[in-house]
């Protein structure tokens, strides 16, 4: 029985052996290509759980593979860069990565990344929690990660959708960052305050009704975030 | 054509000889031909159509307005006094005498005689404008083609020669010089080095006129807001005052333009070469960091497995093998970073940031080698937010902890702290190391300099000259106060967050 199905993108070819061969031997299936290209056509003819992508590789490069991966698909992305710009991070996750590693990296913190992404959310809300966003005009499926806000429906990644559910559990009630970042990616995170900021600004853009004026996702400044659920 | 010529003679205060004469021998052939005619016209009317005195007095006044269209003031002039005799001689009864019978005639000639003078003078006079308006036009003309081939100047080129072939080509003029101020180059066509450059600096300097009637030499600053940004001198210029300004203004604005395409080249220039480096040091870090990550993949999983999985000789080699994996990386960082820094091809990410944030991700990064040290953090609550970049200030602070963790026994506590200076946040770092010696204090900032009594130490030399630039880069620098024997206080500001409030 496997952990999971993992793509692994990237153009050095021994950083795809020794990837294939330390993910195998935890558990994975593993599977490689060498550039967003090749990539998306493997993930186009079988189904991965995550994909770990190489930022910087010839041809269409980590960024924009990321881009065209999320456009169609809601599996969990880690990037994988030489760069540990802020800057870097932040475009990164806005297209659409779920994480972001710096090489060199040590395998056991990869493995706890790619754990963490995997990690199935616990504790949905119920549908009476949801009954006071359908009056708003926002409509959510459970257990088809869809968001429909006035007749236009977006499908949430697993880690959007983890977010939102703790959010939805815990209406009306500023969140600290760390705890959200805790709660959502894993023990090992509580300071990736960009992390954050890119995912509520993600979330905003798919169930908010103007993303600019958020009614839901509200910002406390320096605590947290709030989700105000309309009594 | 006369007045074209006084108005030159304006100009040429010692005309030639050889024209001088050539002029007065055209207004005598003028003059002659002018009483030529009036003699034909008395000829006509006392021989072939004889007329009365009155239609010899109007036909008299026609003649003299055609002389005055034709010619000028002088001709119109004397044929008007010819005419006038001919008139009282031929006409005025008593005939073939210049006495006069009925006095109320001799009002009749002077009526005439005032006449024929007053037409010359007003036809002279609007011949003289249409001489004048043409002029101007010629001078707009060579002005537009001037502004025109200004504006298609090839930038690539020098400038100062192809303007001053320009001005010699629209407006005719075989001897120019140009001086820029701002580069010192001087460009001459026909004019003789040694005669005119003292003089073309003299007009730029002291924004002073300068005229020479007897070789018709003009050197004349050309200004730009007042201020002369450098002089030209033109020989035998037939511009008026107001044209020559106009071209002053012209040559001010080309040569401004050319100065600021220049500066915009140059900008352009160092941009490209700016992002040539980054491009350069992005690929070098990335060429070294891929196999640094298969390396380091593969010691951390073996080193990862539980205890028994290696014999320890084994486990030994395989920290040793991880061990030198994150001191080549370090160094590979360093280094690009530095590279960077010293490029300037860094821009600050400014953001709004708490110090215990700042402090905290610090520590955070340096999670694996503070471990097993006392690390004291004090960063009191209420400390306002600062304006800085929260990657750049960390990789200040790793740096600091960094060598605080090398330079200072292992037992003894490190602080790591934030307190409120004047309009600004300080962090310091403090250690209870041997201390640093006053002399080596200046010298631990720089590039590659190692501690005199550490050097079996691993370090790069980098961290603390890299330190400083990026606090540099925020206006501020790094503070070290130490007491040999006792430890060391690294410490810079940060400047608080316009509209923070601090408590």
């Amino acid at each position: 029985m496997s952990a999971g199905k993992i793509l692994v993108i990237d153009d050095d070819p021994q950083i795809r052996r020794v990837m294939r061969s330390t993910l195998t031997a935890h558990g994975y299936q593993v599977n490689d290509a060498r550039s967003g290209e090749e990539g998306l056509q493997e993930l186009r003819e079988s189904g991965y759980d995550l994909v770990l992508l190489d930022m910087n590789m010839p041809g269409m490069g980590g960024m924009e593979a990321c881009r065209l991966i999320r456009s169609g698909s809601d599996i969990a992305i880690i990037m994988l860069t030489v760069n540990n710009s802020e800057g870097q991070k932040v475009d990164a996750l806005d297209a659409g990565a779920d994480d972001y590693v710096t090489k060199p990296f040590s395998t056991p913190e990869l493995l706890a990344r790619i754990r963490a992404s995997l990690r199935r959310l616990p504790q949905l809300p119920g549908h009476a929690d949801l009954q006071p966003l359908a009056a708003q005009g926002v409509n959510i499926d459970l257990s088809s990660r869809e968001v429909t806000v006035h007749g236009r429906t977006s499908r949430l990644t697993a880690r959007e959708f983890g977010l939102l559910t703790y959010f939805l559990t815990r209406p009306n009630k500023t969140i600290a960052h760390r705890e959200l970042l805790q709660a959502v990616w894993g023990p090992d995170y509580g300071d990736e305050l960009e992390y954050l900021r890119v995912f509520v600004n993600r979330l905003r853009k798919k169930i908010e009704p103007d993303p600019s004026k958020p009614l839901f996702l509200v910002t406390d400044a320096w605590a947290g975030y709030r989700f105000h659920l309309p009594q | 054509m006369i007045a074209a010529a006084r108005r030159k003679e304006h100009v040429l205060d010692k005309p030639d000889r050889l024209a001088s004469a050539r002029k007065s021998f055209r207004l005598a052939l003028r003059v002659g031909a002018s009483l030529a005619f009036i003699a034909a016209t008395t000829f006509i009317l006392f021989r072939v159509v004889p007329v009365n005195a009155t239609t010899a007095g109007f036909l008299f006044l026609v003649a003299i307005l055609l002389i005055a269209t034709k010619g000028g003031l002088v001709e119109s002039t004397i044929a008007s006094v010819a005419a006038m005799l001919c008139f009282n001689f031929f006409f005025l009864p008593p005939i073939g005498t210049f006495t006069i019978a009925d006095p109320q005639n001799w009002i009749a000639l002077f009526a005439f005689l005032a006449t024929s003078l007053t037409a010359s003078q007003l036809s002279a006079h609007a011949k003289r404008r249409a001489v004048e308006a043409e002029d101007r036009r010629g001078e707009v003309e060579r002005l537009y083609a001037l502004s025109r081939a200004l504006l298609l100047i090839d930038h690539s080129q020098p400038v100062a020669k192809q303007i001053i072939q320009q001005i010699a080509l629209s407006c005719e003029i075989s001897e120019v010089a140009l001086y820029v101020r701002s580069t010192g180059e001087l460009n001459r066509l026909g004019l003789a080095a040694g005669d005119i450059d003292p003089k073309l600096r003299d007009a730029a300097v002291r924004s002073a006129v300068f005229k020479d009637d007897g070789t018709n030499l003009i050197v004349t600053p050309i200004r730009l807001g007042g201020e002369p940004i450098g002089s030209i001198a033109l020989t035998g210029s037939a511009l008026s005052d107001a044209a020559l300004q106009s071209l002053l203004n012209l040559v001010a604005i080309g040569l401004e333009r050319a100065t600021s395409q220049k500066a915009v080249t140059q900008a352009e220039v160092a941009r490209q070469s700016e992002e040539l480096k980054s491009t350069l040091l992005d690929a070098i870090a990335h060429e070294f960091k891929t196999p640094l990550t298969s390396i380091k993949a593969v010691t951390t999983d073996l080193l990862s497995g539980t205890p028994d999985s290696l014999q320890p000789h084994q486990r030994e080699m395989i920290s040793i093998a991880d061990e030198s994996t994150d001191r080549l990386s370090k160094l590979v960082t360093d280094a690009i970073q530095l590279a960077r820094i010293e490029g300037g091809t860094f821009r600050l990410n400014l953001g709004i940031h708490f110090p215990s944030t700042l402090v905290n991700a610090a520590l955070r990064q340096m999670k694996s080698m503070i471990e097993e040290r006392k690390i004291d953090v004090i960063v009191p609550d209420g400390l306002p937010p600062v304006r800085v970049d929260s990657g750049l200030i960390q990789i200040v602070l790793t740096h600091l902890l960094d060598n605080a963790l090398k330079y200072s026994p292992p037992d003894n506590p490190i602080t790591i702290g934030a307190r409120l200076g004047e309009g600004k946040v300080i962090l310091y770092l403090t250690d209870k190391g041997q201390g640093i010696g006053e002399t080596e204090q200046a010298q631990i900032f720089e590039k590659f300099y190692r501690g005199k009594n550490e050097r079996h130490l691993q370090g790069t030399g980098m961290g603390l000259a890299i330190a400083r630039e990026i606090v540099r880069a925020h206006g501020e620098d790094i503070a070290l106060t130490s007491t040999p024997g006792k430890g060391s206080e690294f410490s810079f500001g940060l400047p608080i967050a316009p509209g923070a409030i601090s408590q």
